[in-house]
C-alpha cells in the first residue's frame, strides 16, 4: 500500500507554497528594519510595557525612526499609552500604515480594532467551545499579519511587547529568526527574579538568541519632595542575577507615579519630565541598548547609522 | 493531508464540499479508479482549526487585502477602523477565496458567506438589546439559523423564530 511519501505532490493543497509565501513576505516586510528587539518579563505585572513605551520614545526623541508592535494580544496597551487609540487606520501601496503616536513613533495594536475600552478579544467562530484548541493559533496569525501588512517603512528600531510568559520568546522567534535580541524586565521583587531567570535561560541557552540586558523596573520609589530613596521590595539581587547568568544589567528605574499618569493619558513621560530620576534612568537605559546594538553590527561606527 | 483508496491504492480527489452546518464540514473523496466515495466530517473545533491556519488548501500564494484575516476574524470590531480610503472588503480580488480550495479554501468561502446576510434595522435593534458580551455569540446564532433556512435577510420574523432559542 502507498504512503504519504508514494503519492506525488501534496495532494493539491499547496501549503507549503502559501507557508514560504507568508515567511518571505514577512521577511521582506522587516528588511527595512534595522533592529528588532523583544521586551519580555517572563512575570506579569512589572511594568514592562511602560518600559517599551519610555524606551522607544527616548529612542524617538533622539529622532530615531522607532515603532512598537503589541504581541500582547490579550492585553494590549500600547494604543491607549502611546495616546493613539481610535486613530483610524490607512492603507498604503503594501499594507496599512500603522498609528502614529507623538515624535513620529509607529504603533500597531489590536486595541486599534475593538470597539470600546471593555471590549475583550474574541475571534469569530461558529462555538467558542474548547477554544483553547485554536484560539493561540489566531492569536499568531494576527501577530503575523501585523508585522508583515503594516507599512512600517525605514525604521531603526521596532520593539515587540511581548505577553508575560517564557513561551512567548520562542514563538516569536519561529515568526522572527532575524530578532536582533530582547530585553528582560523585572522587579525586584524574589518571585519575579525566580521567573525571570527562566526567561533568561530560555532566551540563552535553548534559542541562542542574544539578551541586550536586564532592567530593573520600580527599584525604589522616591520622594517627590526631599528625594528621599526608599525600596519598595526587600533587597534587590537582580544586578547579581544579570551577573549570575552572564547578562548585560542595563539599569534600574525608580518608581514613580508620574510614569503611570503619562501612560493613562497617552504622553510621553520623557517629553513631560525631563529631569527626574526616573526620566535619567530611562535615558541611560536607552543609551545602553544603543550602545550594545552598536557593537553587535561591527562596521557601525556611528550610532545615528544603528 | 491525503487519502488513498485502499482497494485500489490510488489517492483520491475530492469531488464536494458542503457546510458549514453548525460548524460542521463534509468533505467528499472519491477514488479515481473504482469510485468509491467517503465524506470526512468535521466538527466545529476542527473546522475552526483549519480556519485558524490562514491557508486554503489548494489555493494559491496570492497576497489577500492587507490583515484580512484579522478584520475577518474579530468578532467585535470599530466600525471605523480604516478611514475612507481604504477599500472594503467587496471591493477586493475575490479571487482567492474562489480557488479550487477543496477543504480550508471551502472553510473560508463559507463563513466568508456569513457576511451576505443583510441584517434590517429592526433586527439589528433587537440585537441591540442583548448585552455586549453576548452580542457577538448571538448574532452568529442567528446567522447560523438564517443560514440553515437559506435566508438572504434577518428581519423581525427570523428574530421571533430564534426568540426562544436565545430569550432576545
Amino acid at each position: 500500500m502507498k504512503t504519504y511519501r508514494d503519492i506525488v505532490g501534496d495532494g493539491g493543497s499547496n501549503i507549503v507554497e502559501q507557508v514560504t509565501a507568508q515567511k518571505n513576505r514577512l521577511k521582506a516586510r522587516m528588511d527595512s528594519v534595522r533592529h528588532i528587539v523583544a521586551v519580555m518579563s517572563g512575570k506579569g505585572g512589572v511594568g514592562k510595557s511602560s518600559v517599551v513605551v519610555n524606551l522607544a520614545s527616548a529612542l524617538a526623541l533622539q529622532d530615531y525612526s522607532v515603532g512598537i508592535l503589541d504581541a500582547d494580544i490579550n492585553g494590549a496597551s500600547m494604543a491607549k499609552m502611546t495616546g493613539v487609540r481610535g486613530q483610524a487606520l490607512e492603507t498604503g501601496e503594501t499594507g496599512v500604515m500603522p498609528a502614529m503616536a507623538a515624535r513620529n513613533l509607529k504603533v500597531m495594536s489590536i486595541d486599534l480594532f475593538l470597539p470600546d475600552d471593555s471590549t475583550p478579544v474574541i475571534w469569530d467562530a461558529p462555538t467558542q467551545k474548547d477554544a483553547y484548541t485554536w484560539r493561540g493559533m489566531m492569536e499568531t496569525k494576527a501577530i503575523r499579519e501585523f508585522l508583515s501588512d503594516t507599512e512600517w517603512g525605514e525604521l531603526d528600531f521596532l520593539f515587540i511587547d511581548l505577553p508575560p510568559g517564557t513561551d512567548k520568546l520562542p514563538n516569536m522567534l519561529d515568526l522572527l529568526p532575524q530578532m536582533t535580541g530582547t530585553i528582560i524586565v523585572t522587579i525586584p521583587s524574589e518571585l519575579s527574579q525566580f521567573v525571570v531567570g527562566k526567561s533568561i535561560r530560555m532566551a540563552m541557552e535553548l534559542l541562542r538568541t542574544p539578551v541586550i540586558g536586564l532592567v530593573e523596573n520600580m527599584s525604589a520609589y522616591m520622594c517627590s519632595q526631599c528625594g528621599h530613596e526608599e525600596k519598595l521590595f526587600p533587597g534587590s539581587m537582580v544586578e547579581e542575577l544579570a551577573k549570575r547568568h552572564h547578562v548585560p544589567y542595563l539599569g534600574r528605574i525608580p518608581f514613580d507615579p508620574r510614569v503611570a499618569v503619562c501612560a493613562d493619558e497617552g504622553s510621553f513621560f520623557l517629553e513631560k519630565h525631563g529631569d527626574l530620576p526616573a526620566t535619567i534612568a530611562i535615558e541611560q537605559i536607552a543609551h545602553r541598548v544603543g550602545e550594545f546594538l552598536k557593537q553587535q553590527r561591527s562596521g557601525d561606527t556611528d550610532l545615528r547609522r544603528l | 493531508m491525503k487519502f488513498l483508496c485502499v482497494e485500489c491504492d490510488e489517492p483520491m480527489k475530492l469531488t464536494d464540499t458542503k457546510g458549514p452546518d453548525d460548524g460542521s464540514m463534509t468533505v467528499v473523496f472519491s477514488c479515481p479508479e473504482c469510485d468509491r466515495k467517503i465524506a470526512m466530517l468535521t466538527n466545529q473545533m476542527e473546522t475552526q482549526m483549519v480556519r485558524s491556519l490562514d491557508v486554503k488548501i489548494g489555493g494559491g500564494s496570492a497576497q489577500e487585502e492587507p490583515m484580512a484575516a484579522i478584520r475577518n476574524s474579530l468578532a467585535q470590531k470599530r466600525d471605523d477602523i480604516f478611514s475612507s480610503s481604504m477599500h472594503s472588503h467587496e471591493e477586493t480580488d475575490q479571487s482567492e477565496s474562489t480557488s479550487k480550495c477543496p477543504f480550508t479554501g471551502a472553510v473560508a468561502d463559507a463563513f466568508e458567506a456569513s457576511s451576505e446576510i443583510v441584517w434590517t434595522r429592526q433586527a439589528e435593534e433587537r440585537l441591540g438589546r442583548i448585552p455586549p458580551f453576548a452580542r457577538s455569540m448571538a448574532r452568529q446564532g442567528v446567522e447560523r439559523h438564517a443560514r440553515e433556512r437559506g435566508y438572504k435577510e434577518i428581519d423581525d420574523a427570523v428574530m421571533e423564530e430564534v426568540r426562544d432559542q436565545f430569550g432576545m
